[in-house]
């Protein structure tokens, strides 16, 4: 199943989550007009986040997405994993519907 | 220590070279053969830059722009879409520690040159995190940083004259929605230095020379042959490449 979910963090950047997945994410891009550094850093996430199970929480792909910042000794401006673990959820939860908030 | 700058003043370039040369300006940096410098374009033709991280095909009107001879690019920095006509574009790029290494506290020190550049023209702007700068809450100014292997780059933009109907029939937006309500909130949200300084663009990139220079030891120069050559080599390999611009 395709599906994607854009998200304004509050106080912060857009994050769009675009994925494919069935009991697992098939892959997955995180967009949007956010920093990261270095930004290498996205492409060893949306590594990290392909095959996970969909079912996780979202505190649960916070915490993934947390140590893969932690190991690349990334900064995040204007996102967070948090915010990103969110997006990704509600891509999910929203079955390919695309929605803006 | 205090390095000495190079300063390159206002050139007309494609969006391609623009962005190799920025890139050849880093690796010369890097390897310690180019001196950190300043320097200030324009886009011809008129160009629309992406985020590193956005999707070109999310972003903007691809068919649009390639109808209307406008050249689209994908940066090296994060941020947001821009279509760069009537505007004055800066990079600058130094070792990274030439800079605060809190990245917010870097953008507000470099924005501080733009804002004293345009107290100059007699325009009061001020700093508004993450990376623009405001002019009574309207954004005049939008930058993006990235630092790679040491080496600092910040680039951004002022915008000289805001026309958002030509911004919303390149950016990814259905004509339906062009309604004149989105026009009018658009001028709510974004200005230009015409709104409030009667100069020419050729003034503003005066101001913006002086905000960047004050008090820095510099030089007018030129790029180096061998910047020249890379610039090039990065414009016609990279930057002008599917697999670069639409590679999300």
């Amino acid at each position: 199943m395709e599906a994607s979910f854009a998200y304004k963090v509050p106080g912060g950047k857009l994050i769009k989550i675009r994925l494919n997945y069935g009991s697992t994410i098939e892959n997955i891009n995180i967009l949007g007009d956010f920093f990261i550094h270095p930004e290498s850093s996205i492409q060893k996430l949306e590594a990290r986040l392909t095959g996970l199970q969909i079912d996780k929480t979202e505190d649960e792909f916070a915490a993934i997405i947390e140590e893969v910042r932690r190991s690349e000794g990334a900064e995040m401006i204007g996102v967070d994993p948090k915010s990103i673990a969110h997006a990704i959820k509600m891509a999910i939860k929203n079955d390919g519907e695309v929605e803006n908030h | 220590m205090t390095e000495k700058w190079r300063i390159i003043e206002l050139q007309e370039k494609g969006a391609y070279l623009n962005m190799g040369i920025d890139n050849a300006i880093m690796d010369g940096v890097k390897s310690g053969t180019s001196d950190p410098t300043i320097r200030f374009y324009t886009w011809k033709p008129p160009a629309v830059s992406i985020g590193c991280f956005q999707s070109m095909r999310d972003e903007v009107n691809v068919e649009t722009c390639k109808k209307n001879g406008i050249d689209l690019v994908r940066r090296l920095t994060g941020g947001g879409a821009v279509y760069h006509d009537r505007e004055v574009t800066y990079s600058i790029i130094g070792s990274a520690d030439m800079f605060p290494s809190g990245i917010i506290e870097s953008y507000r020190q470099i924005c501080g040159y733009i804002i004293y550049g345009l107290s100059i023209l007699g325009i009061n702007s001020t700093f508004a995190p993450i990376n623009d700068i405001v002019v009574e809450g309207k954004k005049i100014s939008g930058n993006a940083q990235t630092r790679r292997e040491g080496v600092l780059l910040q680039h951004g933009t002022v915008i000289y004259d805001f026309e958002p109907e030509k911004m919303f029939g390149v950016l990814n937006i259905s004509k339906e929605k062009i309604s004149d309500k989105m026009i009018k909130s658009a001028k709510d949200r974004v200005t230009s230095v015409l709104e409030h300084s009667n100069v020419s663009m050729g003034e503003l990139h005066l101001a913006l020379l002086r905000g960047f220079c004050k008090g820095r030891d510099y030089y007018i120069g030129t790029l180096s042959a061998e910047e020249e050559h890379a610039a090039l080599n990065y414009s016609t390999e990279k930057y002008s490449s599917d697999s670069w611009n639409f590679s999300r």
